[in-house]
């Protein structure tokens, strides 16, 4: 845990010393957002699974324009070596890439939201707490995927182009789990109708750290 | 050559259990008297879905021992298992809508099964995409290794989407249950047999290619550099 | 082969899919010892120093360093490693640099430590830059201070020469004496033939994935290696 932190650390020192990551994330989010409301007409009243639909489409491809750079920027200079010949299991690089994504995520979906609601928001009921539930959740499972991914990805000649070719199909589950849950949030349906949503995105997300914390060993040392 | 008379023999019984099931279906099996001759479709598609999850299961299998084995064996299998696989769900893809459409007077619906069949297919495409964007042997192996893992993990996780998500959504069109009649059921078990032999076939023989390549390859090595 | 030995490589074999990297290497050295390998291009010199340092698995054959095999023990922690390749984070400072690395070996109050290893690689004044903003020389140099700061028992070098300057090869030079003098084992693959005679204690060369030559220092007669090495190179 300590020598996660200790990685941890230095990614967020350096993406504050870029700001390249979580900048073009929040850009393409936003850009996004405007694309998507143009393209089901502009000033049109959207009911509230269609918004949610519109919020995590912007909030899921602009996130992978992070993953990429998280595990890319080891192999820089073969940093990567370096942390492979220390004593760093792995899996401790696993727990902080996912990390550093996962607060990637959380930054720019604090801009994205707003952004959303000042567009969108006139159908809908605002549930902050249940919403804030619900982004933690996604970004678990995405980061969780994202970050076993980019491992692989960032090892071929295609990096950032083939990511969001593997992650996409197999993170379809969380995807329709989170529209949902959003959906009725926005609806202003009791939490109750809709936990069931928010149990099987954390089920999501257990099961894909854990697979992704058992195999970024393998992923790791053929980079 | 144990293996090549093994695979021959192959070759001759999956064909002859082909034809049989072929002629059992159009000839044995009665009728369905709701749906008429497009149910006979369904002899084909159940047992094309049955062979895509077994190859996807193999896949799976394939890739844990390749993980802990690091043996190229398990890469060659499990990546031959896969493309199978990809191609019998395009063709279960591909069997469903033919079917739902005078059926169902639609080609596409939000089914579950149908639903899970597309993101599976999905996933393991992507799996060839990776397999093709790698180069060196022992790091496509891991990487796909990985995929297949991931991939089989999701299986269950997908359908269950797909099922709550209809669930929860008005039914439209609710699938219409077959009754299996005794003739219907033999002639099922006939094709489900076929299939079996088939993807077995397909796999020794898909296989077969890669392990002569990786042979091939030995040898240009050992002719260029000398032992 | 004594039971003495810090390091020991037994058939060491390593295929890729077009070419052997390694055709069966063996290789014992006492602790205490600095081989210099010579070589030409596509020997294997780097595949075999990835393989000591764990960064790849070998297709048959061991390395057991310190009576250990796959670097268990605590040993891994001692391991340093410098190649062409700096390792370090272009967006860090000199001093974040070496932090980093000295708390991934969990180096208790590595402050006076990082203080002087700066001030050896002649980059004290500067450890507040960012790494970014230094010449490819002074990130050698503070490469080589990355390298040190586990203070290894074992020190893998890969072509460290190329590409510095005449100071950052000088206080390499230096350091890899004084590591030598205080008995670390130290293995260096250059095709600095000066550099590396002046330093190493064993000499070997490494020549289409075999070790063709290997020598005590003492014993080798300048005049003959350099016509056993031209010959190897020539043979390419």
């Amino acid at each position: 845990m300590g020598l996660s932190l200790v990685i941890l650390r230095k990614d967020l020192l350096i993406e504050i010393r870029r700001k390249d990551s979580v900048i073009s994330m929040i850009f393409f989010g936003i850009l996004l957002l405007f694309v998507m409301s143009m393209a089901i007409g502009i000033g049109r009243k959207v009911d509230p699974e269609l918004a949610s639909g519109i919020l995590w489409i912007s909030i899921l491809f602009s996130s992978v324009l992070g993953l990429g750079r998280t595990f890319s920027l080891e192999k820089t200079n073969r940093c990567i070596d370096g942390l492979l010949i220390s004593p760093v299991p792995p899996s401790s690089v696993f727990v902080a890439k996912t990390s550093v994504n996962f607060f990637f995520m959380l930054i720019s979906e604090a801009v994205i939201i707003p952004v959303f609601f000042a567009l969108h928001g006139d159908n809908i009921t605002i549930g902050l707490a249940p919403l804030l539930a619900t982004v933690l959740l996604l970004n678990l499972g995405f980061a969780s995927v994202g970050t076993l991914f980019s491992g692989i990805t960032a090892a071929t000649r295609r990096n950032e182009v083939l990511l969001p070719l593997l992650l996409f199909p197999v993170i379809t589950p969380l995807i329709a789990f989170t529209v949902k849950a959003t959906g009725e949030i926005f609806a202003g349906v009791p939490f109750g109708e809709y936990s069931a949503w928010l149990r099987l995105m954390a089920a999501f997300g257990l099961i894909f750290s854990c697979a992704g914390y058992l195999l970024f060993d393998y992923v790791m040392k053929e980079n | 050559m144990k293996d090549g008379f093994i695979d021959r023999f192959l070759v001759v019984i999956s064909t002859a259990l082909m034809l049989t099931a072929i002629y059992t279906i159009f000839f044995y099996a009665p009728t369905e008297i709701m749906m008429g001759i497009v149910q006979k479709i369904f002899y084909f598609h159940l047992p094309m879905a049955f062979m895509a999850f077994l190859s996807y299961f193999v896949a799976f299998v394939c890739g844990v021992l390749y993980l802990i084995k690091k043996d190229i064996k398990w890469d060659i299998i499990g990546s031959a298992s896969v493309e199978i696989g990809v191609v019998f769900t395009t063709l279960v893809l591909i069997t469903g809508s033919l079917w739902a459409r005078p059926i169902w007077n639609t080609w596409w619906t939000w089914d579950p099964r149908l639903t899970t069949s597309f993101i599976l297919w999905l996933i393991y495409v992507a799996y060839l995409i990776l397999r093709a964007s790698v180069e060196q042997v022992d790091r496509r192996a891991t990487f796909c290794a990985v995929m297949a893992i991931v991939g089989f993990i999701d299986v269950p996780i997908v359908f269950l989407s797909a099922r709550l998500w209809r669930t929860i959504h008005p039914v439209v069109i609710k699938s219409r249950s077959i009754d299996i009649e005794p003739a219907m059921l033999t002639t099922l078990a006939i094709s489900m047999a076929a299939f079996l032999l088939f993807w077995l076939t397909l796999l020794r023989i898909r296989s077969r290619v890669d392990f002569t390549e990786l042979r091939i390859r030995n040898l240009e090595k050992i002719r260029r550099g000398g032992m | 082969m004594d039971d003495t030995s810090f390091l020991r490589i037994q058939g060491l074999r390593k295929s890729y899919e077009d070419v052997d990297a390694l055709r069966g290497v063996d290789l014992s050295l006492a602790r205490g010892d600095f081989l210099c390998l010579f070589g030409p291009n596509g020997a294997g010199k780097t595949t075999l120093i990835k393989i000591v340092a764990d960064l790849l698995k070998p297709t048959s054959g061991t390395v057991e360093i310190s009576g250990g095999q796959n670097l268990d023990g605590g040993i891994r922690s001692r391991i340093g490693l410098i190649s062409h390749q700096t390792l370090l984070y272009d967006e860090l400072t000199a001093m974040e640099n070496l932090q980093f690395y000295s708390s991934i070996y969990k180096i208790p109050d590595p402050e006076d430590k990082i203080d002087s290893l700066l001030h050896t690689v002649g980059l004290h004044n500067r450890r507040d830059e960012r790494v970014s903003t230094f010449s490819a020389g002074m990130q050698q140099r503070l490469s080589i201070a990355r390298a040190l700061i586990n203070d290894p028992v074992l020190l893998l070098l890969d072509e460290p020469y190329s590409g510095l300057d005449q100071f950052a090869a000088t206080v390499l030079s230096n350091h890899l004496k004084e590591l030598h003098a205080r008995h670390r084992t130290i293995i260096m693959v250059t095709h600095n033939l000066t550099r590396g005679l002046e330093t190493a204690n064993r000499i070997g060369i490494l020549s289409e994935g075999r070790l063709v030559y290997l020598k005590d220092r003492a014993e080798i007669d300048l005049r003959s290696f350099e016509d056993h090495y031209f010959t190897h190179m020539e043979a390419v």
